[in-house]
């Protein structure tokens, strides 16, 4: 994992309750600079608590955060300057024109980003004179997305961005993130319910549930830590087809192929997805859930 | 403010004043009133009814030779700024909590305060122009009432401007609790209403009982409506004054006891409403909205 300086967003023992319900119980999170992290989780797994409290839009119960090197409660203009949201609900601001709001939004930032680059940036040139509420729902969303880095953030929230989105839409999307990402240097904390964006995109996934972080780390680490082992399926040789879960497929493909001294009929070797090992992590019982950082779990019992 | 974090690397951004973004952001909302018909409908239909009114009643006023037309406008004008203090206002404030709006200046450095700044300068702009657009039409069409001399104009501005000050606030704080947009206009619409009638804005106050001009007294409309019919009517209308005076010391009193009732209120309410803005808050509402069959706003 990325060794750098301080991380850009840091919370220990994060804890958050409304009167006698817990929602977090203790989170530990570090997103490092640069980096791209999706936080995975069921809903109501505390990930839109966890999220608004970096964001600074809610007081936490307990804990240590740190976010850009403050702390998200006593956040001023200056750290709000430097922070980046796109969240999935907003139809703000309907009257305006598209050009007309982001110009207006580049007047609050000291060295905003160009309005007609970013329109650019986001395809949307041609709707640059239209009314936001005549804007279609991908438009809008990338609009969104205009506003939220108009201000050259170092920190992007990005909350389920590409609900809604078409597939090209979608690949657009994921090919700017990646861009501010890789080329810019932009940290991004990414929320969403669409597992293979996280993989995608995410440098690292990091997966809340019961309000605990379950487990953290890049995809292969994760597939290992939930013990999603790896399927090999095959034909025998009385024709029957077979299956057999394994952690370590390469040899089980070594050995039958020994065995049968040949070819082996359908033969596939099926790597764990992240889909695999969200499941498994969601709904493995939570005792197992201490200390789980990309170690491989002894207990597992293939499924 | 300035605290300075270790942690935070060297290059600290400065951020822009939010007076420039408020003042801008305050100029395209007005832009928006003047191309929107639906809403520039709703401010002028208020003028309209007050010049069919006053062109429609022609006794004087009891026991003075001030046409009744007068006193219904000078009423028909403090109600306009009643109006865009308590009803307009939070309705706005309401509907731009639910759509997110708000959310996004939070999100955006400095982007409350400039909210404030453009809602300021929005409200004085569309009262002070209503006014004028009711008067002027007023003296045109229906030999309305104008301030008599210097004394009338600076009463004027001075009852006008503590008027808004006696409602804005009030109005900011009303629009930081209301649940949403659909039920904030029909829970301010009643009473307003209520006050409109009994504060002595259309009719004289004396012809209403005593109990009813008390409890009108207790509220801004009624000084309002006073302090604009001192400037606008002549002197010797004041014998069909409750007091058999302008009061306007009290007149003062009473907007200023409102104002600082208002700030006191409005504050803590939207700094409350501003912090528990967050995007979770914003789809429920989005949710409800659509649950109730009618588009936010």
């Amino acid at each position: 994992m990325t060794a750098s300086s301080a991380p850009v967003v840091r919370a220990r023992g994060l804890t958050m309750a409304y009167g006698a319900v817990g929602i977090l119980h203790g989170v530990d999170l570090d997103v490092h600079r640069g980096e791209v992290l999706a936080l995975l989780g069921p809903n109501g797994a505390g990930k839109t608590t966890t999220v608004e409290i970096l964001e600074g839009f809610r007081r936490r119960s307990g804990g240590e955060v740190s976010v850009l090197g403050s702390d998200p409660e006593r956040g001023d203009d200056a750290w709000r300057a430097r922070i980046g949201l796109v969240l999935q609900s907003w139809r703000d601001h309907r009257r305006w024109r598209v050009a007309e709001l982001l110009t207006h939004f580049a007047a609050y930032y000291a060295d905003p980003r160009d309005p007609a680059g970013l329109l650019d940036l986001v395809g949307l040139t041609e709707q640059a004179g239209r009314q936001v509420e005549r804007l279609s729902g991908g438009q809008r969303r990338r609009l969104d997305v205009a506003l939220g880095i108009v201000g050259r953030p170092e920190l992007l929230f990005l909350d389920e961005p590409t609900t809604g989105f078409d597939p090209e839409a979608r690949h657009e999307f994921h090919l700017l993130v990646e861009r501010l990402a890789r080329e810019e240097g932009v940290t991004v904390l990414l929320t969403t319910h669409d597992l293979v964006e996280a993989e995608r995109l995410a440098d690292r996934i990091a997966m809340l549930v019961g309000g605990r972080i379950r487990a953290h780390g890049t995809p292969a680490e994760l597939a290992r830590g939930a013990a999603a082992r790896a399927e090999v399926r095959w034909t025998a040789a009385d024709g029957t087809p077979r299956r057999e879960r394994t952690a370590d497929p390469s040899r089980l493909v070594w050995e039958l192929h020994r065995d049968a001294g040949g070819p082996i009929a359908g033969l596939e070797v099926r790597r764990p997805t992240l889909e695999d090992t969200y499941l498994h992590m969601v709904h493995r019982p939570d005792d197992a859930a201490a200390g789980t950082e990309g170690n491989t779990n002894s207990e597992e019992r293939a499924a | 403010m300035t605290e300075t974090h270790p942690a935070q690397d060297g290059q600290r951004r400065a951020v822009r004043t939010p007076w420039r973004a408020g003042l801008l952001r305050g100029g395209i909302e007005l832009r928006h009133l003047l191309r929107n018909p639906k809403e520039m409908s709703g401010h002028l239909g208020n003028v309209v009814v007050a010049l069919v009114v006053a062109g429609l009643v022609g006794d004087d006023v009891p026991g003075t030779r001030t046409p009744m037309a007068h006193l219904v406008l000078a009423g028909f004008a403090a109600y306009l700024i009643f109006q865009v203090g308590l009803l307009n206002l939070p309705q706005m404030l309401v509907t731009e909590r639910e759509e997110g709006a708000l959310l996004r200046l939070r999100a955006t450095p400095g982007g409350i305060h400039a909210y404030l700044v453009a809602k300021s300068l929005l409200v004085v702009v569309t009262t002070v122009a209503t006014l004028a657009v009711l008067l002027a039409l007023a003296a045109l069409l229906v030999d309305g009432p104008l301030p008599q001399g210097p004394a009338g104009w600076v009463t004027l501005l001075w009852v006008t401007m503590l008027g808004l000050l006696a409602v804005v606030p009030l109005g900011a704080a009303i629009g930081a609790v209301l649940p949403n947009p659909r039920e904030a206009l029909a829970l301010i619409m009643l009473p307003a209403m209520a006050l409109l009638f009994t504060s002595g804005a259309v009719f004289p106050l004396t012809s209403l009982p005593v109990p009813v001009q008390q409890a009108a007294s207790v509220f801004p409309l009624k000084w309002m409506a006073q302090g604009l019919r001192s400037a606008l009517l002549p002197d010797s209308a004041r014998a069909a004054e409750a007091a058999g005076s302008w009061e306007l010391p009290m007149v003062a009193l009473v907007l200023s006891a409102w104002a600082v009732l208002g700030f006191l209120l409005a504050v803590p309410l939207l700094r409350r409403a501003a912090r528990r803005e967050s995007g979770s808050r914003v789809a429920a509402g989005i949710r409800r909205a659509e649950q109730s069959g009618v588009p936010a706003g």
